[in-house]
C-alpha cells in the first residue's frame, strides 16, 4: 500500500515541470564539459550540486529516521500519519536522489550528521504531547532550511537532473510544511493561517 | 488540557533553549552573491550560446499564459499621445472556463482544480538565475544614440513587445510648472541633453540633484569587473535608464527583498510621478522617505539588497544632507500626467465625464472595492502594504522559468493616477492590460462584477 502511494507519487512528479534549466555560467564548474555549447553534459556538476545532494541527503535520512521514530512513538494519531508521509515521501526522495548522485559520482552520507544526531537525542528525552510538539517544531525548521536548499539548487546547480528534482520536490516540501505548521498550530493551541 | 497544553509548552521551550547551539548555517550563496568561477570570455561564450533557447523558452511561456496581439482601444491614446492604450483581457482562461464560472466558485476549488489562469501567477525574469536589469531594445537604442553608452546585455533581451509597454520617450510633467504641460519636449532625458532642455525651469538644486540621477554608476550587471554581462567594462547605469523621463519604460529586474536567487520575483520598474505625495518606497521594503530610498539604493548594488557586491563594483554614496536632499527634491516636482475630468477631490466632475465613467467610478468606490486601498483623496493610494493572499487560489513552490512561484506576501499599493499610461501592471508585470487587471481583482477579491461593470470600471481607470 505504501509502495504503490510512493509509486504514484514519483509518477506524479514526473509529470512535473521538466523545461531546461538555464543557470549563470559565470557559476559553473571551470571543467564543465558541454554537450553542446551552453549546455552542461549530461551528470557534470558544480559545487553546488555536490553539497546540496550531500545536504539534501543528510536531510532525508534524518526525515525518514525521525519519522519512523515518530511513528512509533508520537501520541496523537495525526503527528504519526504525517510521520508516516515523511518516512514515505523522504525515502522515495532520497533513493531519486542517491539515483542521480551515484550518476554523477557524488558521494552521499550513510548516517546522521551531527545536527541531526543532537535533534534526535532531544527528542529521546520527551515524550507524549511534548514529543509530539517537539517533533513537529523539528520538522517546521527542517522543512523550511530543505526549502531554502532546494530553491538554492534550482537556480545554482548546473546538473539538470538534480536541478529538476530540487524542482519537483519544493511543492512537495511545501506542502510538508504547511502541513507541520497546522500540526503545530493544532497541538499548542496556537493557531496558523489556514487556507481555506 | 489547557493545563496539559501549558506543560507541554514549558517542557518544549527548556527544550528549544537548549537547542541547537552550532548547527551549520545553510550555504552562503543563499544569501551572499558568489564571485564568478570562471574567466569572462567563458561565462560570455556560455551565454551567448544559451541566449536563442533563454529567449525562446521565455517567448513560449509567455504566449502560453497572454494573447500578445497588438490590439489598441479605439480612442484610447497614452498622455503623450505617441501610443494607443491596448485593449482587452490577454490573460488566457485555462480550458473549458470562463471568468463568470471561476467566478462561481471558491478559492479553494479553483486550487484543487487548477484553474486559475497561469497569467495570474508571479512572471518569472527572463533569466532567472542571474537575474540584473534588462532594457527595451528602444531604451537601449536612445541611450546609445545620446551617450554612446551601450545597455545591451550578451545573456538576455527584452521579453514583452513593444506594444504592450509605456510610450517612449514618456512626457515629463511638472508640479512646478503646470502651465507648460509637457517639459519633455518629446526627448529622452539624458546626461547629455538634461541642461539644454531644463535649463531656465529648475532651480539649481533641482539641476543639480537631476544630474546625478542621470549619472551611470558602475553597479548591477554594468560594470568593470568580471561580474557584468556586457561585452565591454561598462561605465554603469542610472536611474533614470529605467525610469525614463520619471516614468517607466517596462524595463525590469528582480525583488531586493529575497533569498535565495530562485525566490526573488520579477519587478516592472515603478513610474516616479507623483512621488511628492508616496509615502512608502519599495515594493517590499517600505522605506519611509524618497530621500532613504535614493541614498540606499546607491549602497546596495542598485536593487540587489547586497552592499557587499556594491562595493566591489564601485560603490556611490551621495551625501545624506546634500546630495541626496538634492535628487530628493528633483523627484518631488514629478507630477502626474493631467486629468481634467477630476475634481480636486480626484473624483470625476460629472460635468466632464460621461454616463458610464460615472458608473464605473461608483463600482470603484463601492462594488468592486478598488477605492478601499486606492483611495481618490490620497492620489488613489493608501500608504499601505496588503497581502491579496493570492496562493489561496494555488499550490505555491512550482518552478517555471527557473523561479519558484511562492505567494507574494504584502505590497505596496500603487497609486492609479495616470494608470493607462504604466502597462504592464502589478509589481511584477504579470498583466498587460487594464482589462487584465480588472479581471484579476475582481477574481481575487470576490466582487462578482457584472461584464458591464468591468467594461463601465475600464471607461473610468482611463480618465485617471
Amino acid at each position: 500500500m505504501i509502495r504503490t502511494a510512493a509509486i504514484l507519487l514519483v509518477a506524479g512528479l514526473a509529470t512535473g515541470p521538466a523545461a531546461a534549466q538555464m543557470g549563470n555560467p559565470a557559476g559553473m564548474g571551470a571543467d564543465t564539459r558541454m554537450a553542446e555549447p551552453g549546455k552542461p553534459a549530461p551528470h557534470q556538476t558544480n559545487n553546488t550540486d555536490r553539497l546540496f545532494a550531500q545536504l539534501a541527503a543528510a536531510g532525508g535520512l534524518a526525515e525518514v529516521d525521525l519519522g519512523e521514530m515518530a511513528r512509533d512513538r508520537a501520541d496523537a494519531q495525526e503527528v504519526r500519519d504525517f510521520a508516516e508521509m515523511m518516512v514515505r515521501d523522504h525515502g522515495d526522495a532520497n533513493a531519486r536522489l542517491a539515483e542521480l548522485a551515484e550518476a554523477a559520482h557524488i558521494p552521499l552520507p550513510q548516517e546522521l550528521d551531527p545536527d541531526h544526531q543532537a535533534l534526535r537525542d532531544r527528542l529521546e528525552g520527551t515524550e507524549g504531547a511534548a514529543f509530539d510538539l517537539a517533533y513537529i517544531r523539528a520538522q517546521i525548521v527542517e522543512h523550511q532550511k530543505t526549502a531554502q536548499l532546494l530553491a538554492w539548487e534550482v537556480n545554482a546547480g548546473q546538473d539538470g537532473d538534480i536541478q529538476r528534482l530540487a524542482a519537483d520536490l519544493l511543492p512537495v516540501v511545501l506542502g510538508h510544511l504547511e502541513r507541520a505548521q497546522a500540526l503545530n498550530g493544532e497541538l499548542s493551541g496556537a493557531g496558523v493561517r489556514i487556507l481555506p | 488540557m489547557p493545563g496539559r497544553r501549558a506543560s507541554t509548552f514549558a517542557c518544549v521551550a527548556g527544550l528549544l533553549l537548549a537547542g541547537p547551539a552550532g548547527a551549520d548555517p545553510l550555504p552562503p550563496d543563499t544569501t551572499y552573491r558568489p564571485l564568478p568561477t570562471m574567466p569572462l570570455s567563458r561565462v560570455r561564450a556560455i551565454d551567448e550560446a544559451q541566449k536563442p533557447e533563454v529567449m525562446t523558452r521565455q517567448r513560449t511561456l509567455l504566449e502560453s499564459r497572454y494573447d500578445l496581439a497588438d490590439r489598441p482601444r479605439d480612442g484610447a491614446m497614452m498622455s503623450g499621445g505617441t501610443k494607443p492604450v491596448q485593449d482587452g483581457v490577454r490573460v488566457k482562461l485555462p480550458q473549458g472556463a470562463s471568468w463568470e464560472s471561476l467566478g462561481a466558485l471558491s478559492p479553494a476549488e479553483i486550487r484543487d482544480q487548477d484553474l486559475l489562469p497561469k497569467g495570474f501567477l508571479p512572471l518569472p525574469h527572463v533569466k532567472q538565475a542571474t537575474g540584473g536589469q534588462v532594457f527595451p531594445q528602444f531604451a537601449i537604442d536612445e541611450i546609445k544614440a545620446q551617450e554612446q553608452r551601450d545597455l545591451t546585455r550578451f545573456d538576455v533581451d527584452f521579453d514583452l513587445p513593444d506594444h504592450l509597454v509605456s510610450e517612449f520617450p514618456p512626457p515629463i510633467f511638472l508640479t512646478t510648472q503646470p502651465q507648460l504641460g509637457d517639459a519633455s519636449r518629446g526627448e529622452l532625458l539624458t546626461i547629455s541633453n538634461h541642461y539644454e532642455l531644463f535649463n531656465g525651469l529648475l532651480t539649481p538644486v533641482q539641476m543639480e540633484g537631476l544630474r546625478i540621477l542621470l549619472t551611470p554608476f558602475p553597479q548591477e550587471e554594468f560594470n568593470q569587473t568580471e561580474d557584468r554581462k556586457t561585452v565591454e567594462q561598462h561605465r554603469g547605469v542610472a536611474c533614470l535608464d529605467c525610469h525614463s523621463n520619471f516614468h517607466g519604460n517596462a524595463g525590469f529586474h528582480q525583488s531586493p527583498d529575497i533569498r535565495p536567487q530562485a525566490n526573488r520575483f520579477r519587478l516592472d520598474t515603478p513610474s516616479l510621478r507623483g512621488m511628492f505625495n508616496q509615502q512608502i518606497h519599495g515594493s517590499k521594503r517600505s522605506l519611509r522617505s524618497i530621500e532613504d530610498f535614493t541614498e540606499f539604493e546607491q549602497h546596495t548594488a542598485y536593487f540587489n539588497g547586497d552592499h557587499v557586491s556594491a562595493a566591489r563594483k564601485g560603490e556611490h554614496i551621495p551625501d545624506r544632507s546634500h546630495k541626496v536632499a538634492f535628487m530628493a527634491q528633483m523627484q518631488n516636482i514629478i507630477d502626474f500626467p493631467p486629468a481634467p475630468q477630476l475634481d480636486p477631490f480626484g473624483r470625476l466632475d460629472p460635468a466632464l465625464a460621461s454616463e458610464q465613467e460615472l458608473a464605473g467610478e461608483a463600482i470603484f468606490l463601492g462594488k468592486g472595492r478598488c477605492a478601499d486601498c486606492h483611495d481618490p483623496m490620497t492620489a488613489f493610494m493608501d500608504n499601505q502594504m496588503h497581502d491579496l493572499k493570492l496562493e489561496r487560489f494555488y499550490k505555491p513552490g512550482e518552478v517555471v522559468n527557473d523561479m519558484v512561484t511562492l505567494p507574494d506576501g504584502p505590497i505596496k499599493t500603487f497609486t492609479l493616477r495616470g494608470i493607462k499610461d504604466s502597462p504592464p501592471y502589478l509589481h511584477d508585470g504579470r498583466l498587460m492590460t487594464l482589462a487584465d487587471t480588472v479581471e484579476f481583482f475582481n477574481l481575487v477579491l470576490g466582487t462578482g462584477l457584472t461584464g458591464d461593470e468591468k467594461e463601465d470600471l475600464l471607461a473610468y481607470l482611463l480618465t485617471l
